[in-house]
C-alpha cells in the first residue's frame, strides 16, 4: 500500500504537533514561509508514510491529510 | 465519503463539507488544543454518519466560543453563562435535534452550573464537551476556581482545593462521563462516539493547554511540548471512584471513562 500526504499550506499555523507525532518521519519543517508567515511541514520521504493519518486527526487547522493510492497507479 | 483526489480541482480536505472553508485558518494559537477537538469532533460525526440536519452546536464566549466559527453545522453563538439555559431551551422546543454544546470555565463554573443542573435533572439529552485550560481571567484579578495541575503561579503556589468537575456532572445527572487531553485522539473519539449515542445528559472533559497563561514558567520549549505535558502526566483509569478525580497540584491527571449508564 502505498499513501500520499497532502499539505494545504496557507492554513497552517506552524505548530509542528504533524511532525511531532509522525511515527514514520516523513515530515520536517520547510524553510519557506506562507502569508500568515508560518514554516508549513514538507514530506521530506514520501515514501515512508504509512497511511496511519494520524498527522490528519491531530491538525487543529484541517491542512493536512492523507491518501492511499492505488495499486495499479503505482505500477503504472 | 470520498478520500481520492477530483480531477482538475486539486486536493480537497475530506472535512471539507462540514467547515466554514474560508475562516481557516483559526484564531487559536499554534499549539492550542481546541483546534484538535474540533478535528476529533468532525471526525466522530463523519465516522457515525450522524444527520447534519437534526445537529445543532452552541458555544459560549472566549477562545472555546469561536468553534462555532469554522463549523457548517447549525449553530448558535450565546453570551456569558447563557449557553446552557440557551441549549435546554433550544432542547425543549425541538426535542429532535441533539444538542452539542461546547463549554469553558466560565459558561460551565461561573455562569452556568445551574442550568446543567437543570439540562441532567430533566433528563434532557444534550451532550456537553468542556474544554478546560484552566483559564479564568475574565479580568486578572480573578482568580480560577480550578488549579493549574503542574503549574503554580508567583503569588499564589495552590493552597486552596480544587473543583471536582467530573463530580459536578455526575451530582447533575450526567450518564456519561469521561475525561481525556487532547494528545488522547482515538479515546476522545470513541468517547464523543458513546457520548453522542446516549439519550440523556453525557460530559466530556478534555484538558486543554493554553499558551498564553502559565506559559512563562519555562517548561515550554515548543508549542507541542506543553500538550504533551499534559499528555504524559496523564494516567488512564477507567471506572475510577468519581471522587478522586479533582485535580491536584503537581500531581497525575487521571483520565477515562469514569461513568458509562446505558438507559434502564
Amino acid at each position: 500500500m502505498k499513501a500520499e500526504v497532502h499539505i494545504i499550506k496557507e492554513r497552517c499555523k506552524g505548530c509542528g504537533i504533524c511532525i511531532e507525532i509522525c511515527q514514520a518521519s516523513v515530515l520536517e519543517i520547510s524553510e519557506e514561509l506562507n502569508t500568515n508567515g508560518y514554516h508549513p511541514p514538507v514530506a521530506k520521504n514520501p515514501e515512508a508514510c504509512i497511511n496511519c493519518g494520524m498527522c490528519e486527526m491531530f491538525c487543529p487547522d484541517f491542512a493536512i491529510w492523507v491518501t492511499v493510492v492505488k495499486e495499479a497507479d503505482v505500477n503504472v | 465519503m470520498s478520500r481520492s483526489i477530483v480531477e482538475g480541482v486539486g486536493p480537497i480536505h475530506p472535512f471539507n463539507e462540514f467547515l466554514q472553508v474560508g475562516s481557516i485558518p483559526s484564531v487559536w494559537c499554534p499549539g492550542c488544543g481546541i483546534g484538535t477537538v474540533v478535528n476529533i469532533f468532525i471526525e466522530t460525526i463523519e465516522k457515525l454518519k450522524v444527520d447534519v440536519e437534526k445537529l445543532c452546536v452552541l458555544s459560549g464566549i472566549g477562545c472555546t466560543g469561536k468553534i462555532i466559527d469554522y463549523l457548517k453545522f447549525n449553530s448558535a453563538h450565546k453570551v456569558n453563562g447563557s449557553v446552557l439555559q440557551y441549549a435546554s431551551e433550544f432542547k425543549m422546543k425541538n426535542p429532535d435535534k441533539k444538542v452539542v454544546v461546547f463549554l469553558n470555565d466560565v459558561d460551565l463554573m461561573i455562569a452556568g452550573s445551574d442550568d446543567l443542573l437543570n439540562i441532567g435533572t430533566k433528563g434532557m439529552d444534550v451532550f456537553v464537551i468542556y474544554i478546560n485550560n484552566f483559564i479564568y481571567y475574565v479580568l486578572i484579578e480573578h482568580r480560577s476556581l480550578l488549579k493549574t495541575p503542574f503549574m503554580g503561579t508567583t503569588t499564589d503556589m495552590s493552597s486552596a482545593s480544587p473543583f471536582n468537575i467530573p463530580h459536578l456532572a455526575k451530582s447533575c445527572g450526567a450518564r456519561y462521563v469521561a475525561r481525556w487531553t487532547p494528545l488522547h485522539v482515538r479515546r476522545l473519539m470513541y468517547s464523543m462516539r458513546d457520548a453522542l449515542q446516549r439519550d440523556s445528559l453525557s460530559f466530556v472533559e478534555v484538558i486543554s493547554p493554553c499558551l498564553i497563561y502559565y506559559a512563562s514558567d519555562g517548561i515550554v520549549g515548543r508549542s507541542f511540548d506543553r500538550m504533551k505535558l499534559f499528555h504524559d502526566n496523564a494516567v488512564i483509569k477507567h471506572n475510577e471512584p468519581i471522587e478522586n478525580l479533582d485535580i491536584r497540584f503537581q500531581d497525575k491527571v487521571i483520565v477515562g471513562e469514569f461513568i458509562d449508564e446505558r438507559e434502564k
